[in-house]
């Protein structure tokens, strides 16, 4: 997997390559760490990414926790199947979906 | 030079200084000769009869007692004569007239000889060492967790040896497919379950012969019998099979499955053997089928059923061996073996003085043909199985999800149930990674099936970690908002949302989840 940012003040998008799995996972909630001190719109951009797992889900909702407490958080470009395990998980209830 | 010299009923202090003299005298002037005392007429020997049989060894070293009954054997053994010099006992006559055949293989045949027990009687006369052998191989397969039986005793039947067998009520697999054609697919799956499970077991290294040697001695025979360039690549493709030493049972067909009561037992030990899987698939092909692809009397014969069943047999074994009815993987399997099959039953034919007699060698300049056909094509004997076992950690992830991707990719799996696989497949495999075998390590083996009607794909994931059911875990409450909710459990929540169908067992030591989808 590759990780992709861009800042823009108080914004940051960050855009994943690949597969977010198990063994990807660590790598992204590690970057997220500092990545998301200050920011107040994260966005997601899904459009390259293949693949997620619960590993992943586990990351996106602690940068949902993260957020709810320092601004707002999106994510884009999620392609079809992906949508479908947000939907199954109850993910798509959680998270902003664009 | 060998002296033989009988000893008779009795031998006490009344006999023995006779017996003693008569002894030296027959030794006299023959000092290097080995002597063997043939016990067979001896009933009894006391202490005056033993100090004989010391002084005779101290004159002639190389002595045997041969045909000892088990009452002198007892006390031969308990005076510690059988640990100063060879001491052979005397072997139960057992006759085999009238008794039904009820196994057959490369060398020897199978008798009942009574409600529980059967013999083995085997074709070499001089089989003492075979025995030896299959005894040794067949305790070391029961104790890798074969179910197998053990010779308890030998016997002599005729001028052949024999190894006696407890088998209680057993009925061969090849009876059953005869009469009872209705347990055709149970036959079936019971076969391939014993078949994967000698496959499945590691062997320690020497134990056991290398299968791969042996094919490459086959081939070495059909020199001269092949055009060069065929034969150089036949021996190319056997050479290039890597070292395995997973085992092989290497006589693999339904006359040496047996049923046991409720218990499925393989029999017939004595080709135990290390080695690729392809090799034992090329003697299975030859049970089934190769061997009767001329003559189709010959399995009729053999196995009590005709060619079209043994044919039928085959291919629904190898089908599930494969875990797919892909026409075009199990043929391509199939030609493999069939190489492997081929060179073996040309060998065979030949060494039999096969090109003196008609039928052979119709036989012959068939397989040969076949064999010559299937070298233009086959580029490599190597096949995968449905099968990988890996070390249960989170770095295996990557290999395990590579092998289920490339079966779903091989039958047609749609895009999107591939991707469901995949999600769930990470599930249980990080599962077991993570908590079968804490602290220590393990192994997880992961099985693809296909199967229709409907359409449909399992995957198994087996460990002999802790007993341990993910399915049991409480649900996540997925309609709580991000705050609230909890991370545990939401791996397995998903696996069941996106899978036709979750299974958990606990079964002969092991874990073994099945995941189901519909295709």
């Amino acid at each position: 997997m590759t990780i992709h940012q861009e800042k823009n003040g108080n914004a940051l998008t960050v855009a994943l390559e690949g597969r977010l799995d198990t063994m990807t996972a660590p790598e992204l909630e590690e970057t997220l760490k500092e990545a998301l001190t200050g920011v107040e719109a994260l966005t997601f951009d899904f459009e390259k990414l293949d693949y997620i797992s619960s590993a992943g889900l586990r990351v996106l909702l602690a940068a949902q926790k993260t957020m709810n407490r320092q601004g707002t958080m999106k994510v884009t470009h999620v392609n079809e199947i992906i949508s479908e395990i947000f939907d199954v998980t109850g993910f798509s209830d959680i998270l902003t979906i664009e | 030079m060998t002296v033989k010299i009988p000893l008779y009923g009795r031998i006490d202090s009344n006999n023995a200084a006779e017996l003693e003299r008569s002894i030296f005298s027959q030794l006299e002037g023959k000092h290097a000769a080995s002597v063997i005392l043939d016990a067979e007429q001896l009933r009894y020997i006391s202490s005056a009869g033993l100090r004989v049989l010391l002084r005779v060894k101290k004159t002639h070293p190389d002595l045997t007692i041969t045909g000892v009954s088990s009452d002198v054997y007892e006390i031969l053994d308990m005076t510690g004569f059988t640990e100063m010099m060879n001491v052979e006992k005397a072997y139960r006559v057992v006759s085999i007239e009238g008794c039904e055949e009820i196994g057959r293989g490369a060398n020897g045949t199978i008798y009942r000889i009574d409600k529980d027990n059967v013999v083995k009687v085997y074709k070499n006369a001089d089989a003492l060492a075979d025995i030896q052998h299959e005894r040794e191989v067949a305790k070391l397969a029961l104790i890798l967790g074969i179910p197998t039986a053990i010779s308890y005793d030998v016997v002599k039947v005729g001028n052949s040896y024999g190894s006696v067998f407890e088998l209680l009520n057993a009925r061969s697999f090849s009876k059953i497919l005869k009469s009872d054609p209705a347990k055709f697919d149970w036959c079936v799956s019971e076969f391939v379950q014993m078949l994967k499970r000698i496959h499945r077991t590691l062997v320690p290294k020497g134990k056991l012969p290398d299968m791969k040697e042996k094919a490459l001695d086959w081939a070495m025979f059909l020199k001269g019998h092949l055009p060069e360039q065929a034969w150089n690549k036949l021996y190319a493709l056997i050479d290039a099979v890597p070292t395995d030493d997973h085992m092989i049972h290497g006589d693999y067909h339904t006359k040496n499955l047996e049923l046991q009561n409720d218990e499925v037992l393989i029999i017939d030990m004595d080709t135990l053997s290390v080695g690729h899987p392809i090799f034992e698939l090329g003697s299975i092909y030859n049970s089934f089928v190769g061997f009767s692809e001329v003559d189709h009397e010959v399995i009729l014969r053999f196995q009590g059923f005709d060619f079209e069943t043994g044919k039928r047999f085959w291919r629904h074994s190898l089908a599930a061996y494969l875990g797919t009815n892909n026409e075009l993987k199990l043929r391509e399997v199939e030609d493999k073996a069939r190489i492997i099959g081929y060179v073996r039953l040309i060998r065979r034919a030949i060494r039999r003085n096969g090109l003196e007699n008609e039928m052979d060698r119709r036989e012959i300049e068939h397989w040969t043909a076949e064999l010559l056909t299937l070298l233009d094509t086959v580029d490599s004997l190597l096949f995968s199985g449905n099968e990988i076992e890996v070390e249960a950690i989170d770095e295996n992830l990557p290999k395990v999800q590579a092998f289920i991707a490339r079966h779903l990719a091989e039958n047609g799996c749609p895009m999107k149930a591939r991707m469901q696989i995949e999600v769930a497949a990470e599930e249980i495999f990080v599962n077991i990674a993570h908590y079968a075998y804490t602290p220590l390590s393990g192994s997880a083996t992961v099985r693809v099936e296909f199967f229709e009607n409907p359409m449909s794909v399992s995957i198994t994931f087996m460990d002999h970690g802790i007993p341990y059911d993910p399915l049991a875990h409480r649900e996540p409450d997925v309609a709580l908002s991000a705050a609230e909710r909890e991370i545990g459990g939401l791996g397995i929540f998903m696996t069941k949302k996106i899978m036709d169908d979750v299974a958990y067992e606990y079964r002969n030591g092991q874990n073994i989840l099945t995941l189901k989808k519909n295709l």
